[in-house]
Order: structure tokens, then C-alpha cells, then sequence
């Protein structure tokens, strides 16, 4: 019998509703890999949608960022992301802090009907775990307006998972660009210096000064021996925490894709139909499985050792096969696809040789960017 | 941080033209291809870069 009423249960706020404004808050996507070491420039990813950001000049300090399987017990959960340093900083500079980062596209903000007096409220709620007890702070920054907010959290048993809410108000003066550009910054702070933990807390929107970012905020630098661990990232309009969305697989994926989007070598795996454009250059274009954000960046430096090979007959009917470990160039890149994928190291290749451009090995990989 | 910045040319139909695309070089030795967008946040380290007196080499697709 056909429904005539949508049942309730898919309704309620405990349903999939798309109310995490988060993607990829349980950490199961990490396109890139599953670990970067070294972290001294900013932003870097592992795990897909949330960064490392550094700001200021640190005298030694680098992280490792993880995938990692520890996660809290019984909760659905089977992903985390740690953040630990590889070397420390005792001291943390005057004019320096690192956090863990993550940025939020105007357009999907405007639900939240920011600059007018229907302004909601956001409560974002997370698991986290520590070797290191005490005060953390979470910063909230409007992009388009620069105004912040930025909330203490406290970590009370070491090694444990806890899981901690914060609410914010709507902001009824200032709104959201409805663009694609970032709207909201969230930022979890790892350690901070006096410029950036000087000022106060603040429980209202107000305009951003540095020194109310992170106040009170324990550093996470000054040992190797430290680490924290998230995942469960939940951002949703209201002011209590609901049970986190858990999205399908392959929708988590896509979503992600927006941002990023990673085509991996496998043996023989077809990258796109092209041709001979000059003697020794063979090229040929990556269409994507998803619509990026922005125009993407695209690199192979992915690759840990590149192949590429072509599978070319020629006007004569005989079969071409050649491999290049040279670095391929992208020109006339669009949301879409990758432009012109340009590949050279092949030889007497031009003049009406069309055919197949495909991964050599396993270790060949290529990435389009888009990320905020 | 960005060690070099590049225009990058390639050959349609016998002319090198420009692909609205710059080759980027991070001292780590990782490289992108950079589209002259906006909305690109590399590009945007690219502007921050030129704003700190640094040049963008273009050689018309010469080596």
C-alpha cells in the first residue's frame, strides 16, 4: 500500500536530514592517505574537510595529523583524527597559534537566517580524547562579517573520550555572504601565544580582535609525548546536541568530493581518451565524479612513484604502447574536469594518434583541490 | 611556501597559449597547477606572494 504520509521517524531530528552542517564529522574519509608528518606550513589536510592551520612564526613546532581507528566505544563511531606534536615548543611564541581547523561555505549558512531576528542558534558537539587535561577554546569566525565568538571546553580525564556540546547564538546584525567562498571558521585550538589568548571569552558575536581568540587555551605543543583525538563533529541549528548523523559511505564520499577529489592509480586504470599533440606529448582530460566547489588546483605530486602509459593504434593499425614517468602539466582547468591534461617523455606520437591515457602502477596518483 | 611561480603555456594547434594556469613550486618539493581563479585559495597564496615582492616568471612557453 502506497503511504500517504511520510512517517514521523523520518521527520525527527534523530532521522538523516542533512542537519550536521559538517561533512565527514565521523573522520571516515581520508582521500589523501592516512597520515602527514611535518606539519610547518599551513593549511594541511589528511582526513577530507578538516585542516591544520598555523598562524605566526613558530621557533620549532611541527605536528603529525592522522586517520586513526581509536574511537569511542559503543558510539558508531570507528574513525578519529589525531593531531600530536613531533617536535615540541615549551614556550609558545607571543604571535603564534595552531588549531585544527574547519570552514564552512556561505551558501549553506543561510539557513540559519543570520543578520535578521529570526537568527537561530548553533550547537556544535564533538568527542574528544587527550593525554592533557584543562581548558581548551573553540573560536567561531563569521568570514564575512569578521566578527567571532570563541567558547571554553574542558578535557577532565586523560585518555578518555568525552564528549563535550557548546552553543552559540544566532547573530541578528551581521549574515553570511550566500556565496561559495567561507562563511564560518571553526577553529579548536591546539596552543596559542599571548596575542591570541590576552583578551576574553565572549558568549555574543562580537568583532574579531586576536586576542579573544583563544583565551585560557592549554598548549599542546610543549611535549611529543601529547595528542588529542576527534571525531563526531556535529554542527546543527538549535541549542542542545542531537546523535550524530551518520551518513552513508558513499554519500560521505561525495560530499567530500566537492572539496577534494583524488583519482588513484590502479594497474591499468583508464584516466581519459585523448590524443598525440606534438611528437612526444600525449594529452588527454580527467572529468570528475563531482562538481568542485571553485575552479580546482591539480597536482600528481600525490604520486610516491609515477607511470603513466598511452594505448595508442596508429592510422596504419599498429598498436603504440609507451611510458612516460615524466610529470604531467593541467592547463584550462574547470569545475568539471581536469582541462588539459599534458603528459610528454613518449616519442613519435603526433599526426592522428588517438587513444587511451592509463595508470602504469598503484603508486600514481592524481588530486583536484578546491578545498576553502 | 611557495618557491616558484610559473605561467604555464602549452601548444594549440601549433601557437603556445597561455591556460589561465600558473605551475607552482613549494619548497617541499610538491607541485600544483594553479588556475587564475578567485575562488582558488592557492591562488590567493600566489596574490599574497606577488604582494610580498615576488615575481611571476613567464617566458611565453620558452624553456
Amino acid at each position: 500500500m502506497a503511504l500517504s504520509t511520510i512517517p514521523t521517524r523520518a521527520l525527527s531530528e534523530q532521522g538523516i536530514n542533512f542537519r550536521n552542517l559538517i561533512i565527514n564529522g565521523d573522520m571516515s574519509i581520508a582521500q589523501r592517505g592516512t597520515s602527514v608528518t611535518g606539519l610547518a606550513n599551513s593549511p594541511a589536510f589528511i582526513i577530507d574537510r578538516f585542516s591544520y592551520r598555523r598562524n605566526g612564526t613558530w621557533t620549532t613546532v611541527q605536528y603529525t595529523m592522522s586517520q586513526e581507528t581509536d574511537a569511542p566505544t559503543g558510539q558508531g563511531f570507528v574513525k578519529s583524527l589525531k593531531i600530536t606534536p613531533t617536535t615540541a615548543e615549551a614556550s609558545v611564541p607571543n604571535g603564534a597559534f595552531s588549531a585544527a581547523n574547519y570552514a564552512i561555505e556561505g551558501q549553506d549558512l543561510q539557513l540559519l537566517k543570520y543578520g535578521t531576528s529570526n537568527a537561530e542558534s548553533l550547537t556544535l558537539s564533538f568527542w574528544v580524547k587527550s593525554n592533557k587535561t584543562g581548558t581548551y577554546v573553540c573560536a567561531f569566525l563569521n568570514v564575512s562579517s569578521n566578527k567571532l565568538i570563541s567558547k571554553a571546553y574542558t578535557i577532565d580525564s586523560s585518555n578518555t573520550w568525552e564528549k563535550k556540546s557548546i552553543t552559540i547564538p544566532g547573530d541578528t546584525v551581521s549574515s553570511y555572504s550566500n556565496d561559495n567562498t567561507v562563511g564560518l571558521n571553526i577553529y579548536w585550538g591546539l596552543a596559542a601565544g599571548t596575542d591570541w589568548t590576552s583578551g576574553s571569552l565572549s558568549d555574543t558575536w562580537q568583532t574579531s580582535s586576536n586576542a579573544n581568540y583563544f583565551p585560557s587555551q592549554v598548549n599542546l605543543a610543549d611535549s611529543t609525548s601529547n595528542y588529542i583525538n576527534f571525531t563526531g563533529v556535529q554542527l546543527e541549528v538549535g541549542t542542545s546536541a542531537s546523535d550524530f548523523e551518520f551518513l552513508p559511505y558513499d554519500v560521505n564520499l561525495q560530499r567530500c568530493q566537492r572539496y577534494f577529489e583524488m583519482l588513484v592509480g590502479t594497474n591499468g586504470g583508464v584516466i581519459g581518451y585523448g590524443y598525440g599533440s606534438g611528437s612526444d606529448t600525449a594529452r588527454t582530460m580527467w572529468q570528475f565524479k563531482v562538481q568542485k566547489r571553485a575552479v580546482p588546483s591539480m597536482s600528481d605530486s600525490y604520486s610516491t612513484s609515477r607511470q603513466y602509459r598511452i594505448n595508442f593504434t596508429s592510422p596504419d593499425g599498429t598498436a603504440v604502447n609507451q611510458n612516460s614517468s615524466n610529470t604531467p602539466g593541467f592547463g584550462d582547468i574547470s569545475v568539471n574536469n581536469s582541462g588539459y591534461m599534458n603528459l610528454s617523455g613518449f616519442s613519435s606520437i603526433g599526426g592522428g594518434q588517438n587513444g587511451f591515457m592509463i595508470y602504469n602502477n598503484t603508486t600514481t596518483a592524481m588530486g583536484a583541490d578546491a578545498e576553502l | 611556501m611557495i618557491s616558484t611561480v610559473e605561467k604555464y603555456y602549452i601548444d594549440v594547434n601549433g601557437t603556445l597559449e597561455w591556460q589561465n594556469t600558473y605551475i607552482v613550486t613549494y619548497v617541499d618539493g610538491f607541485v600544483n597547477y594553479v588556475p587564475h581563479s578567485e575562488d582558488n585559495r592557492h591562488y590567493q597564496e600566489i596574490l599574497e606572494w606577488v604582494a610580498e615582492g615576488n615575481t611571476i616568471t613567464d617566458n611565453g612557453g620558452g624553456e
